[in-house]
Formats: C-alpha cells, structure tokens, sequence
C-alpha cells in the first residue's frame, strides 16, 4: 500500500509540475466552461433583452398603461400570454426569465392610491435568475411610477381616488372634526389643482411614498418558482460539464503517456526492479489520475457555485458521480497506457483517440443538442456516461433509478480499464 | 552471490549474449570488461531479471530468480542509462525510491545518501538542471537506497569529470568494505585495474577469460618489455578492429 501512495504522490507531483499537463487539465477547462457558459447565457434568454411573459387581468387604465410601457422597454422583451399557468410554464421551462402579472385587485389599489392602498404588481422568478429578477423588479417600480401622472390626469380615477381619501377621513377615529374639516379643504384645493393640470404630461416623476416611509404606492410581490428540473437553469449548467470533459481528457492523456514516459527516461526500470507487482504500479498510476480527475470535477463545481450562483440539484448524488467518472477515467488512462509502446503513440494517437472520444461525447455540442445520430455514437464514448451521470445530480434533478445506468457504466468502464489496461503491452513486462 | 549460467539473448539477428556462465562471490568487487557492444549492459538485465533470455539460468543469493519480489529486494541497479525523474528534486527522487521499498527509515537513509554522494547543498533542486557528473552520483544513490546486498553498477563513470569519476569509485570502494557485493561494467581498464577483485573480459557476448588483474596479466600480458598492462591484455583478448 505504501508503494502504491509512492508512486500516486510521486506521479501527482510530476503532473503538477508540468506545465502543459496543468494547463490543459485545470486551466484550459475552466476558461472554456466560463467561455462556453458567458457566451451561451445570452442565447438562452434570447439575446441581451430579458424575456418576459405578461399576464394583464386587469382591465384598468393604469394596466394598459403599464402593459404598454413595458412593451416599450428596450431592456425587456415582452411577450403577452393569457394565463398566469401559461405564464408560470414558460418561466418553468425557461422560455421566459419572468412572468409579470397585472392583477385584477390593480383598480381598487389605483383608487385607495391616497389612502393607504397601493397598487398590487406580481412577478413569478426562476430561482437562478436572480440576477435579472432585482432587475426587472426595479423595472416595475419605475414604470408603475410613471403612469401616477396619467391616472391624475384620468378625471373619473383622480375623481375616485379624491372620494376615496374623503371616506378614509370621514371614517378616521383619530381626527378631530377640525381636523376633518381642514384636510376636507386640503382635498378640495389639491382636485382643483389636478383638474388644471395639462393632460397626459407623463415626462415627470413625482415623489413616492409622500405619506409614510413605510408605505410604497407599488407592491411588487416576487415569487419565486421552485427550482426547475430536466432543463439546463443557466448555460453553465451546460458548459461546467463540458468543461469537466475537456479537463479530464487533458488528466488521462497526461497519465496515459506517463507510463511510457517512464520507459523512455528509464525510470521504469526502477519499477520494475523494486519489490512491487504490476498491480501496485497500476493502482499508484490510477490513483494519481483517479484523484487529479476528482480535482478538475472539484474545482468547475466549486468555481460555479461560487462565481456564477450554480445551484447543486442532488449534491450526494453528484458526489458520488464525480467519484465514479474519476475512477472510470483512471481505468480509461490506465487502458490507453497500456496500448501505448511509445511517446509519440500516447502523445499522438493516445491523445488523439482522447479528443475523438470528449467530441462525441459532449465536450463541444452538449449531449441534448446533439442530431440524432450523433447521440447514438455518443455512446460508445466514456465522457457521454460521465455527463449523463454529472448533469444528472447537477441540474437535471433525476430520480435515483434514472442514475442507476451511467453509474455502473462508469463503474463498469473502470474495472474494465484496469483489467485490460494491464494486460497489454506497455504494463506486461513491468511484472 | 550471483551465477549466470550459459545464458544466451539474441535481439533478431543480433546475438548480443551467446553462452555466457559468470559468477560473483560474496563480498568481492567484480569487473566485467568489454568494449561497446560487448553484451553487458545484456548480461546485467538478465541478471537482474529485467530481461529474459532465451536460454540459461539465473541466481541470486542462492534464493532463485530475480523474478522474485523477495529475491529482488536484496538487488540495487544503477542503470547504465540514467534512470531519474527530472522534474522531482535530488531529495524526492530518493524519497520516492525510499517509499516505493517500503523502508521504515527512509528519511535518514535518504538523507545519508545525499551526503553520500555530495549532493546534501543541491538535495532541494529539480535533477534536470544537474550535470552529467551530479545526475551520475544520484544516479548511483538511487540503486542504494534500499540497502542492497548485491549492486550491478553498469558504467557508472560514463560522461563524467575526473572529480565525479573519483568520488564514484571512492564510494564503490566504501560499498565493497561495507560488504556489499559490486558487478562492475566499465570499458575503462584503469578503473577495472584499480576496483575490482576479480576481472572478467566480456566480447561477442561471451566471456573470454576470468580472474585477478595479475593473472589476467601473466596469461595475455604479452611478452615480457612489452607494455605489460590490463589494457594491452584487454586487446589481445578483444582484438583491434573498431566497435560500434
Ligand atoms: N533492445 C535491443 N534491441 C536490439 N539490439 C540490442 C538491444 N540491446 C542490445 N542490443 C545489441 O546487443 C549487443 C550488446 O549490447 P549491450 O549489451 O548493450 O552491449 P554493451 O553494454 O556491452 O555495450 C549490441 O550489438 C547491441 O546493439
Ligand atoms: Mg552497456
């Protein structure tokens, strides 16, 4: 056991200290994952413009207002649905970063504008794009804000809104009748004055909240959907998993050529004289690449978790995918080591075979873009089953039966690597 | 300690060891001398068990074949081809060695090493950067780690200064009354002169003649007057004609 930490410590640090080895396992993954994940995230939502869906039940003016002045926004790309369920779907399925609702309750709120009500807007969110909801609820203020002139300059809403303060003061208990009667003056003068006002003048804004700090004249209430299963919730969802592809390629191909590294400086021959069976050497090898795949899967999870917000579906499932796909492209770089007799076959057709594998496999087109056929070769590739066995717990939130495949496929890729990897021809004469 | 007997190798057409019985007693520094091509770097890697030939047997310690895990515990290899990893320093190359033996005191041996061969002051650089002479002595050091009873140096002074070159055969000198057992190639004859018990004169890939410096010389030494050193018995054994 103490040769085979040797020889993994050993091989981990020959790995580490080499720069082309560390550059395409750590570096190049991680920039191609961001890369991949930055210039995808606009073509999910549909350009730069955050699509929304818009729900209108109310048939008041302030809602056409609204409605129309968030058609115009050139921040949002407004699409008008019926109902509130076709609405929560297309946000569901990513189709739309949000949906915005003008409720029916939005009249009575314009009309207790002055006393006390407020006017109610919803906005249904996809839990990861949080980024854009802070945005699009910033939106609705400013432009709810901006039809308080229109309604002033509606006579029968300024008319009602007027009744409406009168009842609030009539029916105060806390107002004395001077007191009544002065604010009764106040109303009289502050309608005559809005009834002079030019009509339609929607260029200022006027002051919010003119009654109380806690009082806001628009309620938006932003609920958050539960977090969506079977679809990609952002492209990094796609593009870590690709990343992980292209990092771990480069981590097989760089232990897949050590084992012939070593025969050409001759330290293999040290191996091979040391008390130690070709099992130990296999198992040192693998273990190095085994743990320098878990750390390329480590750091993209971590980087998208904490840099782009990545949520983790199903983390102990995921845990134990990473941990498999190590241990089955172990197998893998243990497999192409032993049919490599020299540097140039590892570095050329070794690696080349690598290549060939991560494209069919997803490391370009992701798995569920693929055409028809392209799927079905992406079979015969060991990096299609580490997707499907990652993306699985990542986002696509799949239950344990649907894991249960690419699991022991991995598995199974693992063994088999190992197995068949020391029998040919580079590990036979290591005994 | 080590008996070959008629071992023979061919690579294709080439036979590159044709018969060859050779065998070293305990304790002794034995030289094995022969001009580029002879079969030594051939005869050593079946002595090792690195290599398997095509006839004849191999023993070691009177335990058996090499093949053998145990048996092979007891044998140090200072390849002729330097054998280290480049990117590792002087200090891990030997660490690693250390672990990969299992041995309880690997720190202090390696540490030992190190002074050793005079490389304590460069222990913590990357091998790749070392001279010929530097990467020869960790080269040497790393067949000694684990302690072995029976080394097989083969030219350990090939490409070095005359200041490396010295210290090698000092410290083969201090292995052989330490009791350690040497196989030495070399096609040098004054280090063969000067190390090695027994001599014995390698060509073809068979063994032309065994024993001391003085009786090779009162055997092939030529006529008396005459230069009458291991090298003008060495060509009267292997001939004049150029080798590869
Ligand atoms: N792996 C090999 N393949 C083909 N020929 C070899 C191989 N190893 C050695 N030979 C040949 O066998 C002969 C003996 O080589 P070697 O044992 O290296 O000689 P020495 O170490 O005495 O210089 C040489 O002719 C050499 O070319
Ligand atoms: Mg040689």
């Amino acid at each position: 056991m103490r040769s085979v930490l040797a020889i993994a410590r050993k091989d981990l640090r020959l790995m580490f200290r080499d720069k082309g080895d560390v550059f395409f396992t750590f570096v190049f993954p991680v920039l191609l994952a961001m890369l991949f994940g930055f210039v995808f995230r606009g073509a999910a939502t549909g350009g730069s413009r955050i699509a929304v869906a818009l729900v209108v039940e109310s048939d008041s003016r302030i809602a056409a207002g609204l409605a129309e002045d968030l058609a115009g926004d050139a921040s949002l790309d407004v699409r008008r649905v019926t109902t509130r369920e076709e609405a929560t779907d297309g946000v569901r399925d990513g189709t739309f970063t949000a949906a915005i609702i003008l409720p029916q309750s939005m009249q009575a709120g314009a009309d207790r504008l002055f006393s006390g009500g407020s006017i109610p807007i919803e906005a249904i969110i996809d839990p990861v794009r949080r980024a854009e909801a802070g945005l699009i609820q910033g939106k609705l203020n400013e432009l709810a804000f901006r039809q308080f002139p229109k309604l002033l300059a509606d006579d029968a809403q300024s008319k009602r809104m007027f009744q409406s303060m009168r009842e609030a003061i009539a029916a105060s208990k806390d107002m004395g009748a001077a007191q009544k009667l002065a604010a009764g003056a106040l109303i009289a003068t502050a309608e005559s004055f809005v009834k002079s006002m030019p009509g339609g003048d929607a260029g200022s804004k006027p002051a919010a909240g003119g009654a109380g700090a806690a009082w806001s004249p628009v309620q938006v209430r932003m609920q958050e959907l539960p977090p969506r299963t079977g679809v990609p919730r952002s492209s990094f969802d796609v593009s870590v998993p690709q990343g992980m592809v292209w990092g771990i390629a480069g981590c097989v191909g760089a232990f897949a050529a050590s084992v012939v590294t070593e025969r050409s400086r001759g330290t293999l021959v040290r191996l091979r004289l040391a008390p130690i069976t070709r099992a130990h050497l296999l198992a040192g090898k693998g273990l190095a690449c085994f743990v320098t795949a878990l750390l390329v899967e480590l750091l993209l999870i971590v980087l998208a978790v904490t840099l782009v917000g990545t949520r983790v579906a199903q983390p102990g499932m995921l845990a134990l995918a990473c941990v498999l796909s190590a241990f089955a492209f172990a197998g893998l770089a243990m497999l192409i080591a032993g049919f490599c007799r020299t540097e140039a076959e590892a570095n050329g057709a070794g690696r080349g075979a690598l290549l060939l594998l991560a494209l069919i496999g997803g490391g370009t087109i992701p798995l569920f873009f693929m055409p028809p056929i392209l799927q079905t070769l992406s079979y015969a590739s060991p990096f299609r089953w580490a997707v499907i066995a990652i993306e699985g717990p990542l986002w696509r939130d799949v239950a344990p039966a649907a894991q249960v495949t690419p699991l022991v496929v991995l598995a199974g890729l693992g063994f088999g690597g190992f197995a068949a990897g020391s029998r040919l021809g580079a590990f036979r004469d290591a005994r | 300690m080590l008996t070959l007997r008629d071992i023979r190798r061919s690579f294709g057409s080439t036979t590159a060891v044709d018969g060859l019985s050779l065998q070293v007693q305990a304790g002794e520094v034995f030289g094995l001398l022969g001009p580029n091509g002879a079969g030594k770097s051939t005869t050593i890697a079946i002595a090792t068990g690195l290599l398997r030939p095509d006839a004849g047997s191999v023993d070691l310690l009177g335990l058996g074949s090499p093949a053998d895990a145990e048996v092979r515990r007891h044998l140090g290899l200072a390849p002729q081809e330097i054998a280290l990893y480049g990117e590792l320093t002087a200090r891990e190359n030997l660490r690693f060695l250390a672990d990969l033996y299992g041995l309880a005191d690997a720190r202090s041996r390696v540490e030992g090493l190190l002074a050793m061969v005079e490389l304590d002051a460069r222990a913590d650089d990357r091998t790749e950067g070392f001279s010929g002479g530097m990467k020869r002595r960790l080269n040497l050091a790393a067949a000694l780690v684990h302690g072995p009873r029976l080394v097989m140096l083969d030219e350990p002074t090939a490409g070095v200064d005359p200041q490396s070159r010295n210290r090698i055969l000092e410290l083969v000198r201090t292995l052989a009354a330490g009791g350690t057992t040497v196989l030495y190639t070399t096609h040098y004859m004054e280090e063969a002169a000067k190390l090695c018990d027994r001599v014995g004169i390698i060509d073809h890939g068979r063994m032309l003649d065994v024993g001391t410096v003085p009786e090779l010389l009162a055997r092939h030494g030529g006529t008396a007057g005459e230069a009458s050193d291991l090298e003008s018995a060495f060509l009267a054994l292997t001939g004049r004609s150029l080798r590869e």
